[in-house]
């Protein structure tokens, strides 16, 4: 982990190739193991996991979205920035 | 303990869940329940605790599958007649999940072995088919302060409560009191009973359980349900512990060593 991500205390996880429910539940499961107020940058390539993962994490008080944009200038990928709850 | 991949996919649909998700998936995984009666109560519960994920499952029976078994022992086919409960109930549920521990108890519960049997369980389900064994479980679970749920069923009916020692809550001698006291009821084999009547209180025993060791939701405690499932009545009746219980009162005591339950000359 680089000297950037310990001070923003920013985690990842990589959900390419996985879909709806698979998607949200990767993320929970990452959700889980971390202390409030600590960053996730999810990267996926399911379209509809934009919405229903930052649907269920505010559902379920797990995290709340704080940025959805394009992974690395590819227009099928995306980072998906979450704060742990 | 970190969940496996198979183990993610396995039980995602649960793990999804509020109220469960990867830690609850983990609780289910580390307990213990012992289901006693591998018969109409006992199979949709190992079922579904076995699919569950419930870690470690002692099954108790000490029967054999007879044909007449069939329409609502869920857990036993054709070709087990004749076989022991706890060999065909075992089979079943170790190709259902290979997760789980699925420990084979062939033992009549007596006042003798009961305490060794149910110890150690974070939850016991009572799937007896008699009221004398009814009782050894709910002392005996009282007494270890282990969690139970007891049901009973008869033609269109069923009946279940949940015990909660620890709590205090109400257990079954508080409501029925002296065995001998209790009116002799009839068994299945005599009144009869629609198949999916046992399973849906089974279903519902399964549940107490999964909720006990998740720590969520409401319990059937202090209170009893009745179910009649050809009129479609659910009715919850508040009952109350008695103070002068002999199982869990002010003045309890050590009822397995020295009640006589005449669990031996139950007709089944």
């Amino acid at each position: 982990m680089s000297l950037e991500n310990d001070v923003l205390d920013v985690k990842k996880l990589d959900i390419r190739g996985k879909v709806c429910p698979m998607t949200f539940i990767y993320t929970k499961l990452r959700l889980e193991e971390m202390k409030k107020d600590e960053i996730l940058e999810v990267t996926l390539d399911f379209p509809a996991a934009l919405e229903s993962i930052p649907d269920s994490c505010k559902r379920q008080d797990l995290a709340e979205t704080i940025e959805i944009k394009e992974f690395d200038g590819n227009k099928n990928t995306w980072l998906l920035i979450l704060r742990k709850i | 303990m970190d969940l496996t991949e198979e183990q993610i996919h396995r039980y995602s649909r649960q793990i999804v869940l509020k109220e469960v998700g990867g830690i609850g998936q983990k609780k289910l995984l580390n307990s213990t329940v012992t289901v006693i009666g591998l018969g109409a109560l006992g199979s949709p519960v190992a079922y579904y605790l076995t699919a569950a994920g419930i870690g470690n499952i002692r099954i108790v029976d000490f029967d054999t599958v007879e044909i007449s078994n069939l329409h609502r022992q869920i857990l036993h086919f054709t070709d087990d007649i004749n076989k022991k409960k706890t060999k065909s109930a075992s089979r079943k549920l170790q190709l259902l999940n290979p997760d789980c521990n699925i420990e084979i108890i062939e033992e009549m519960i007596l006042p003798d072995n009961v305490k060794e049997i149910v110890k150690d369980s974070d939850f016991v389900i009572e799937g007896s088919d008699n009221f004398p064994t009814k009782m050894l479980i709910n002392d005996a679970c009282v007494s270890l302060k282990i969690p139970f749920s007891i049901a009973g069923v008869l033609r269109f009916h069923g009946q279940i409560m949940t015990v909660v020692p620890e709590k205090k809550t109400t257990c079954y001698r508080c409501l029925f009191g002296d065995v001998g006291d209790s009116p002799s009821g009839m068994s299945c084999s005599q009144a009869g009973v629609i198949g999916l009547v046992p399973g849906i209180l089974g279903c519902m025993e399964a549940n107490e359980a999964i909720k006990t060791i998740l720590g969520i939701g409401e319990l059937l405690t202090n209170k009893i349900l009745f179910v009649d499932l050809k009129t479609n009545n659910f009715t919850f009746i508040d009952v109350y512990r008695a103070e002068d219980c002999l199982a869990c009162g002010e003045n309890a005591i050590d009822l397995v060593k020295t009640y006589d339950y005449g669990v031996e000359n139950v007709c089944h």
